[in-house]
């Protein structure tokens, strides 16, 4: 069944648009899916291993067929992109993909001939940043190292917009702050998108403006972060008392022996209504849980 | 195009040490026997295999779709394939006559017309073999396409082989007709040879271009 976009813009506005996509595998489903990345925002993309978010993103970098709907990237369409279109998206896989024998030197050697927009100086400046070392080949880098190696890849042929998938995961925490970072730094210029797709919530929390929920192939939402925090709130108390609320606020219910605790929508308007329930900040791993908990039935 | 076949290169120029121990052995050896017809289509060989382990070192890497992501097309990685296997197979050809040709200087034998064709003889097999083994690969993977692609090319030789035995033991009688085709064939070589591989490198060439556009990541 076809479900509507809960972004109003226009396909050729936005950085990524994607409209009722369905990929059907024999075990997995992209079941309809739909939503865009407006242009100069970063969208964060949520959801448990196996969710999807890899499959979404091979279906809009083209890598993957998909059996229904369509997908524009940067006002074209994923499927049929020009080189010029392509040479302004920076990619970061979940893995380095380079081969296990090649060095920086000769990583810029060949990027040079592939990208007509290469940036030596940027590339080897990230490089320098990220403290890469230049004569080690590929195979004697950490993971880290590997991920820093391709962002610096990515950030060095004057990215319009970046793809990341996983970019963060595996890393530690320093490293993966600096790498947010560096992400912020992009975003100074208002024609950059980011799509990062992860499941270290954190991160997302930290840098996003948009959050799109994918559980078990579907969208569950595509909101504004803030919106989203700001709309939702946690309600603690008796178990007993959980009758008292009307259903329709209730996104999710977590009981133990004695309390239970409650994640509720439209907070303004609940707030107004119980004036006897206190309503604390949420986060959006907990609106994420509820809500993914709520439809497997708590 | 150019940069996935410098990728190529740059991976597989580990090789030149390996067979810079080999021509050190193959000259020992050709001097000792005082014959250079070892060199004739060693590095011709030597050199086309590294074409199968650029697809093995892609695949290790996984490649492919991190290339795709760039300003690649699936038409651009197919080209570079068939590309990198002909300037190999012609790089170890001049390589293998080049030491042949300083060989027999050294030696004092002059044979160099005749190991000039043999060279090229060589180079359209491995060509001829890589027409039928590309597509193989691009659809199965190289380990996989590796057996698959043995028995392709084995298979025709043994029925060869065999039919020559039962032939020589009287067991069966080829049809003069055959043997005169094959002559005739045999006469028009310097023709036919490139034709017959133009076209199957064509024809290869169309059928991979096809698998690797439907291929997904």
């Amino acid at each position: 069944m076809k479900k509507s976009s809960p972004f109003p813009i226009s396909n050729t506005e936005s950085a990524i648009a994607i409209n009722n996509v369905v990929k059907q595998y024999d075990n997995f489903k992209l079941d309809h899916i739909s939503f865009q990345v407006p242009r100069g925002t970063i969208m964060g993309f949520v959801g448990e291993n196996g969710a999807g978010k890899t499959t979404t993103i091979k279906a809009i970098l083209d890598l993957i067929a998909i059996d229904e709907g369509e997908i524009f990237l940067l006002g074209s369409n994923a499927g049929n992109l020009s080189k010029e279109k392509k040479a302004s998206i920076g990619v970061v896989l979940d893995g380095s993909n380079l081969h296990d024998n090649l060095n920086i030197k000769n990583i810029n050697l060949i990027m040079k001939q592939i990208y007509p927009n290469w940036e030596e100086g940027t590339f080897f400046s990230y490089i320098r940043k990220f403290h890469l070392p230049e004569k080690k080949i590929v195979k004697e880098f950490s993971r880290g190292m590997k991920m820093k190696l391709s962002i610096a890849i990515a950030l060095s042929h004057q990215a319009k917009l970046l793809i990341l998938d996983e970019a963060t995961s595996g890393l530690d925490p320093m490293v993966r702050d600096e790498i947010l970072d560096i992400f912020l730094e992009f975003m100074q210029d208002d024609e950059h998108t980011i799509l990062l797709s992860s499941h270290i919530i954190s991160d997302i929390e930290k840098i996003a403006d948009y959050v799109t929920f994918i559980h078990k192939g579907n969208i569950v939402f595509s909101k504004n972060k803030d919106d989203l925090i700001y709309q939702h709130g946690m309600v603690r108390c008796k178990k007993e008392e959980v009758r008292e609320i009307d259903k329709s606020y209730i996104v999710g219910v977590r009981e133990n022996q004695f309390a239970a605790e409650v994640l509720i929508q439209n907070k303004d308007k609940f707030q107004r209504q119980y004036h006897n329930f206190k309503v604390e900040r949420t986060s959006i791993e907990e609106i994420m849980l509820f809500i993914s908990r709520g439809k497997e039935g708590f | 195009m150019v940069g996935l076949l410098l990728k190529d290169f740059i991976n597989l120029k580990r090789y030149l040490k390996i067979f810079g121990f080999y021509a050190l052995i193959y000259g020992f050896l050709a001097f000792t026997q005082k014959d250079a017809s070892y060199f004739t289509s060693i590095f011709t060989i030597l050199f086309s295999i590294l074409t199968l382990s650029s697809y093995s070192y892609d695949e290790m890497a996984k490649w492919d779709i991190y290339a795709l992501t760039m300003p690649v097309t699936r038409e651009d990685i197919v080209r570079s394939k068939y590309s990198l296997m002909l300037l190999l197979s012609v790089l170890g050809c001049a390589f293998s006559i080049l030491f042949t040709i300083v060989l027999n200087k050294l030696l004092g034998v002059e044979n160099g017309v005749l190991e000039l064709e043999a060279c090229f003889i060589v180079v359209a097999a491995i060509a001829f073999f890589y027409a039928i083994v590309i597509p193989i690969i691009t659809k199965l993977g190289v380990e996989k396409a590796r057996f698959i692609s043995f028995a392709v090319y084995m298979i025709p030789f043994g029925i060869a082989f065999i039919i020559k035995q039962a032939a020589e033991a009287g067991k069966i009688q080829i049809p003069t007709r055959i043997v005169e085709l094959i002559h005739l064939a045999m006469q028009y070589r310097r023709i036919l040879i490139p034709v017959i591989l133009v076209v199957a490198l064509w024809i290869s060439y169309q059928i991979t271009i096809q698998i690797y556009r439907k291929k997904e990541f």
